[in-house]
């Protein structure tokens, strides 16, 4: 099997790059540098996810597909972007300005229009069935097997406890964040010093040797690689409860949007695998223009910084960005200026790791009611965003005993949209 | 391969191993395992000592640790047959009715979220069922036959209300966990790696319920299941293109026709807010074809799932991956034990036990000095298990005294009561009162451990440990509260003790079932003793780092 092939071809250049320059630094007999680089470009290999998850279901005509002047299109209009040609929803100003570095699909049709289902189908891939989520499976795949970091973590201001990695296993699971809180328990009891917590960590060893010895290894060392892990994440107390820059902070936004992805940004920098931001409410039945004019005003900005940021800082190559829904809304308003659930002809934005930037995949009609060009659904997103990131989705996960196609095998993955 | 039958790995029963009334099964299932091996005796571990089969046994049969007084009697013990009747003992307690409860919960419903049956009397049923020990295929009966009408079978309809009667859920479950065949990837193709999984198979087993839906009665808004007389299965595979259409049947087993519709084929019509009633039902032909004698496959995964229950792997292995590729680990002793749960009809306290009492299932998890390990597939030395969550829960409450001293407490408030309404209190000593009080006492905690260390969906038996598991167990307040002395509790008699050699003995009694040996109680004096010690702190860190340890977390 393999496995993280090609990601980018600027991805190896850059390695490649900062690899020599490395070395050049130990000729001159400056290890700092040298070290940086290295550590650079093993952060240049590793293959990093951002979802951002805007929940309840964004309308696509109020912000990738927009029909102004239509019988459904709504009082907004189109706006340029960076990439000439392509319009979005002027409720997306500051995004627009960085079209460049994504890529749109607008002829997704799940032929699902319930919340979970749709959810399910997004993240898994599958319309049904027990399977890991995106996030669990980049923990599984592309994860470094140090990392200071569990591989896939979900930043969300509330919400369901999702079983995310089903048989790849708990150490794949979500860890989740309520908001920019760290995760529990990372302090040690009350009452407890550093030397006692030390003293217990290391009576335990000395109870385990004891048990280990003449006995099977491989259970007893996926339970010590959870304390480990456990003992890294109190490591980064400091780290997840530092309060945000005010001048990062500024810019992305008083919000918990803004502070959600701040933290996103420093656990991506930090060589998190996957992380997923959520974006509360866009389940708009009524007043869905007011609605989108606000929550959207809040997403625009905040997005924009943060993947320009990515960008900037060089992460962007090997990150994959994703913002997507359970679906999209109704075409036709409502008797309370709502738009309702849509699964039939939507759209999702992403770009970085392996995606070929400022491109447009497929289209719907004039009015929006249907998918008129390249109708795709989950199951070849998720064929995409894996294949994007170097997975080849169509080969089987290998857990013990079972194999088991890790894409659906009967999509593909969008193949003009991977670079 | 393909055109294989499914169940066509049967081996003739019987012919390899005949039944043979004079040898006790758990004699027949130790010959199996070292069968075509002469020197399996040699390689093998030996037997694991009293307090190790104590612990294992009483963790597998009742779901909890023993606790210390209970250690000191077995070891004093000096009846040669005290094995047997520590396992007959067991196998009759209400804890037993209780951990078959939590296996079977955790098994038939995955921790999913409730439905249409609250869990609570699904709990009951499954805890009353096991009380009983009623037969699996009656059992089974219940559950596949049950249509949540009446109220007394309603909490059995559980399996397949909650469950929706969604076919993508309810045809593979029942392929995963009565048949042992996950047929999932069979739904849309024949499986595309598994040779004998064919997309009949899956449709077979759907076209039972195809005809079934949830039924919402607008008075009592109960949900039911309602059923109508017509409606065919075929199915398209999305890579060939093929159709094909089936009757409802077992794998491979003979397609059970529908008889000549009658005239009327209602015995309630269809109507709007009605709930209709076939008069041949479709439905009704699950239970009977899958308890049928002819269907192999039913027999094999319960004692396989058994198996794997006490011994910490299947003879197949994942438990729902049963096909000619990936055959049993070992031929005949599957069939010595399907057979013999078939002239047993159907008794799983009786294979349970039989088990447990075998050889295979007392040897220690060591490696013998000097011995190469065994492969796992050959049963030659104990595997490690991990503890189920609610194994984890009640052991630690156990271990900490939580458990005795809530009891203690149970019961004075009932004394109490009774004396108030000058009423004996003859029920406090009864141990099903006992069960019962303590678990409604207890319960939120296991919930905890659940919610910690459990997964919602397929059950797979390999182990994992997570981050947050760990952190829980290093830092959350819940089990840090019960390292504070009070009461009669663990911390609270160690504080009693004077020396060093008592206190080492009285915690390796208690959580570790054991006596400790004469480096472990040094190991315990230099923690105490140390130039860092506090006292305040040491005995609960001392109990805590037992708990959390690797000898702890697994039933060895």
């Amino acid at each position: 099997m393999r496995r993280n092939q090609g990601c980018h071809q600027s991805d190896h250049r850059v390695a490649r790059r900062q690899f020599l320059a490395g070395a050049a630094g130990g000729v001159v007999g400056l290890s700092l540098p040298g070290s940086l680089a290295a550590a650079e470009k093993i952060k240049g290999q590793h293959k990093r996810v951002l979802q951002v998850y805007l929940q309840g279901g964004v309308s696509q005509l109020e912000s990738w597909d927009p029909k102004p002047g239509t019988e459904f299109g709504g009082p907004f209009r189109a706006i340029p972007t960076s990439v000439p040609g392509m319009h979005i929803s002027e409720l997306l100003p500051y995004t627009a300005q960085y079209m460049h570095l994504l890529s749109i699909v607008r002829s997704i049709n799940l032929k699902i229009n319930d919340h979970q289902q749709g959810r399910l189908f997004m993240e898994k891939g599958r319309r049904a069935g027990e399977f890991p989520y995106v996030g669990s499976i980049a923990s599984k795949y592309l994860a470094p097997p140090n990392s200071e970091l569990p591989g896939y973590i979900h930043i969300s201001t509330r919400g369901l406890n999702d079983s995310t990695a089903a048989f790849l296993g708990a150490q794949h699971s979500q860890l989740k964040f309520e908001g920019v809180k760290p995760p529990k328990n990372l302090a040690v009891p009350q009452g407890l010093d550093q030397t006692a917590d030390a003293r217990r960590i290391q009576l335990r060893q000395q109870f385990n040797q004891q048990f280990r010895r003449g006995r099977s290894k491989s259970l007893t060392e996926s339970f010590d690689a959870s304390f480990e892990q456990a003992a890294k994440l109190m490591g980064r107390k400091s780290f997840f409860e530092k309060a945000p820059d005010g001048k990062d902070l500024e810019r992305y936004g008083k919000h918990d949007f803004g502070r959600n992805c701040l933290l996103a940004r420093a656990l991506l920098e930090n060589d998190a695998t996957c992380v997923k931001v959520t974006h509360h409410g866009y389940d708009s039945h009524a007043e869905n223009f007011n609605f989108h004019l606000e929550q959207l005003g809040e997403f625009d900005k905040t997005f924009a910084m943060l993947l320009s940021d990515l960008h900037e800082r060089g992460l962007l190559e090997s990150t994959l960005v994703m913002v997507y829904s359970e679906f999209g809304r109704t075409p036709k308003i409502n008797v309370r200026y709502g738009r309702d659930h849509w699964g039939t002809a939507w759209s999702i934005a992403l770009g970085g790791c392996g995606i070929q930037p400022g491109a447009i995949i497929g289209k719907t009609n004039d009015k929006g009611t249907a998918v008129a060009e390249r109708e795709v659904d989950a199951g070849h997103l998720f064929h995409t965003y894996l294949q994007a990131l170097g997975i080849d989705s169509t080969n089987d996960h290998d857990i013990a005993g079972r194999s088991i196609p890790i894409g659906d095998p009967t999509a593909q993955p969008i193949k003009e949209l991977l670079a | 391969m393909r055109k294989l039958l499914c169940c066509a790995a049967l081996f003739v029963v019987g012919a390899a191993f005949p039944a043979n009334a004079a040898t006790p099964l758990h004699e027949r299932i130790d010959s199996a395992v070292g069968v075509g091996n002469e020197q399996f005796e040699k390689t093998a571990s030996t037997l694991a000592d009293d307090a190790t089969f104590l612990r294992r046994v009483t963790l597998d049969l009742t779901g909890t640790i023993p606790t210390s007084d209970e250690v000191r009697v077995f070891l004093a013990d000096e009846s040669a047959d005290k094995r047997t009747q520590l396992v007959d003992r067991l196998l009759d307690s209400p804890e037993h009715a209780r951990r078959m409860q939590y296996v079977f919960d955790t098994m038939l419903m995955e921790r999913g979220p409730d439905k249409h049956v609250p869990a609570a009397e699904w709990q009951t049923y499954l805890r009353d069922s096991f009380s009983e020990n009623k037969p699996w295929d009656v059992l089974v009966t219940e559950i596949l036959t049950a249509d949540g009408t009446d109220e007394k079978t309603r909490p059995a309809a559980k399996f397949l209300l909650d469950r929706e009667l969604k076919a993508e859920e309810v045809t593979r479950d029942l392929g995963r966990l009565f048949l042992g065949r996950d047929l999932q990837c069979a739904q849309c193709h024949d499986h595309p790696n598994v040779n004998d999984y064919l997309q009949r198979h899956y449709y077979g087993l759907n076209a039972f319920l195809s005809r079934s839906y949830l039924f919402k009665n607008p008075k009592t808004k109960k949900t039911t299941i309602g059923e109508k007389a017509e409606g065919l299965v075929s199915f398209t595979s999305v890579f060939t293109q093929e159709e094909g259409k089936t009757a409802p049947r077992m794998l491979d087993l003979p397609e059970i026709a529908d008889p000549e519709m009658p005239k009327e084929p209602y015995k309630v019509k269809p109507a709007k807010n009605v709930r209709s009633v076939p008069v041949y039902s479709r439905r009704l032909q699950l239970a009977d074809a899958m308890t049928n004698p002819s269907n192999v496959a039913f027999q094999q995964n319960i004692v396989n799932r058994l198996w794997a229950l006490m011994m910490g792997r299947g003879l197949v292995e994942p438990l729902d991956m049963w096909h000619s590729d990936n055959p049993p680990s070992n031929p005949q002793l599957l069939a010595v034990l399907t057979e013999s749960l078939q002239e047993n009809d159907y008794d799983l306290q009786l294979m349970l036990r039989e088990m447990a009492l075998s050889k295979t299932y007392q040897r220690s998890s060591h490696v013998a000095d000097g011995a190469e390990p065994a492969a796992e597939t050959s049963f030659g030395v104990g595997l490690l298990k991990p503890l189920s969550s609610e194994q984890l829960a009640w052991s630690m409450m156990q271990a900490t005294g939580l458990t005795a001293n809530t009891l203690a407490g149970l019961k004075a408030k009932q004394i109490k009561a009774d004396a108030k309404k000058k009423k004996e209190s003859p029920k406090t000593e009864d141990p099903a009162w006992q069960e019962e009080a303590l678990h409604a006492a207890l319960n939120r905690n296991v919930t905890t451990f659940v919610k910690t260390f459990g997964t919602v969906g397929a059950q797979s038996s390999q182990f994992d440990a997570s981050a947050n598991q760990a952190l829980f167990l290093r830092n959350d307040p819940l089990v840090q509260s019960w390292l504070v002395p009070s009461g009669n509790n663990l911390t609270a008699r160690l504080k009693q003790l004077k020396t060093t050699p008592e206190i080492a003995e009285e915690l390796y009694l208690s959580v570790f079932s054991r006596l400790p040996e004469k480096a472990e109680t040094e190991q315990v004096a230099a923690f105490l003793n140390s130039p860092q010690a506090h006292t305040d702190q040491d005995l609960q860190q001392l109990v805590w780092a037992a708990l959390s340890s690797d000898e702890f977390r697994f039933n060895h």
